[in-house]
This record gives structure tokens, C-alpha cells and sequence, in this order.
């Protein structure tokens, strides 16, 4: 997590931070693209199927890069602390979804869009790799 | 796991980041090594082993095994009197 905003220093973690950032542009990109075309077009049903799952793909990329960079990286603490963070943002997500689902059945609370668990999964991520810092210094 | 890691690297007048490039890791992971928070793998710990030409178990101390035999001596000492 800390080398998405630290200075990485091996190929791989260059390679993944790089990555990384062209995955999040091109999410932004493909979300904007696929908003706009929807927009315009009118598509509904099948047709609009590929469009609307463009954004997709580079989240799933990501999620791809992330594994990869895991397998290569050859500094183990380093890989630990990744693994950590990325159980903090499963359990973290797991927790508000759950705490969601729970208000909206029981409380009337508007349901949840799908589309958020991926940005509530990596900002829970995020927020765990102080907490894991910690713990090593 | 307690180890003596940070002696072993003031003999040789290295630094965190002189361990970190010869092991080819970060210089976290030596921080973290070394303050016992993070144990290394078996293949890193047979590389410090080799860097250091010393036995695993001279730079890493087997802390169970230590407080088993402190058990047992204070056992022995206690049967004795």
C-alpha cells in the first residue's frame, strides 16, 4: 500500500505502482466512456452489455497486477505487509457491506450500489497499512 | 523471535541499508528482522546465515527451546535441594 505513495525502489515495485495508476486512469477514463456513449445512445439490454462493463476490466487489472506483483516481489516483509492491508480492505469491506445490509433490510436505509464495494474494499486497504506499519516500527 | 542481528552487523560496521542491499531486500524488512517484530523466511535466514558465516542458530535464538531448558534446570535445581 505505502509504495503507492512512497518512492518504490525494486523493478517490481515500479512496475506495479506504475500499473497501477494507468489501470486507475483508464477506470476513470472507461467510466466517463461508458457514461457518455449510455448517455447518448439510448442503449438498454444486451447491446449496452460491453459498454457498460469497460470500466470493469481495468478494476479487474488491477486486481490482477495486484497478484502478480505479489508473486515477483522477492522482499517477503514487504509482500507480508500487502497481504496484511489487503485483509484489512477484505474485512474492512466485508464489515460495512454486512453493517449495510443489515440497515437497509431492518432500517429502510437506501441499499447500497455494488459499484462502491471495490473503492469501500481499497479504501479500506488504504487505512489498514498505518495500522500494519505500526506494528513493525 | 530474538536474534543478534544487530550485533553481528555493528562488528562489520554495516549499516540497515548495507545489510538490506547484500540480502537484496528492503531495509524495512532488516528493521523489522532485527526488532524481532518480523520472522524471516528459512531461505532468508540461510542467506544471513551465509552472510554472517555463522550456524542459524547462532543468530537466531530458539526461544522456546531456551525457556524449556530454564524449565528444566529450575526443576532440577528444586528436586536437588
Amino acid at each position: 500500500m505505502g509504495i503507492l505513495y512512497c518512492n518504490p525502489k525494486s523493478v517490481v515495485e515500479r512496475r506495479y505502482v506504475h500499473r497501477m495508476w494507468i489501470a486507475a486512469g483508464l477506470c476513470i477514463l472507461s467510466s466517463l466512456t461508458a457514461a457518455l456513449t449510455l448517455r447518448f445512445t439510448h442503449w438498454k439490454g444486451l447491446p449496452a452489455y460491453p459498454v457498460a462493463v469497460l470500466p470493469a476490466l481495468p478494476i479487474m487489472w488491477a486486481l490482477y497486477e495486484t497478484g502478480r506483483y505479489l508473486n515477483d516481489e522477492k522482499d517477503e516483509f514487504l509482500r507480508n505487509v500487502l497481504v496484511q492491508c489487503m485483509l484489512g480492505g477484505i474485512g474492512g469491506c466485508l464489515a460495512v457491506t454486512t453493517v449495510w445490509g443489515y440497515l437497509q433490510d431492518f432500517a429502510g436505509a437506501r441499499p447500497l450500489d455494488p459499484i462502491w464495494v471495490y473503492g469501500i474494499f481499497w479504501l479500506c486497504a488504504v487505512l489498514s497499512y498505518p495500522v500494519v506499519k505500526a506494528r513493525y516500527k | 523471535m530474538k536474534n543478534r542481528l544487530k550485533v553481528l552487523r555493528a562488528e562489520r560496521n554495516w549499516s540497515q541499508a548495507d545489510l538490506a542491499g547484500q540480502l537484496e531486500v528492503s531495509r524495512q524488512s532488516v528493521n523489522a528482522i532485527e526488532t524481532g517484530k518480523f520472522d524471516p523466511s528459512l531461505p532468508l535466514a540461510f542467506k544471513l546465515a551465509r552472510l554472517f558465516g555463522r550456524p542459524i542458530e547462532e543468530i537466531f535464538a530458539d526461544e522456546e527451546a531456551a525457556s524449556e531448558s530454564a524449565a528444566q534446570s529450575a526443576a532440577a535445581n528444586e528436586s536437588a535441594s
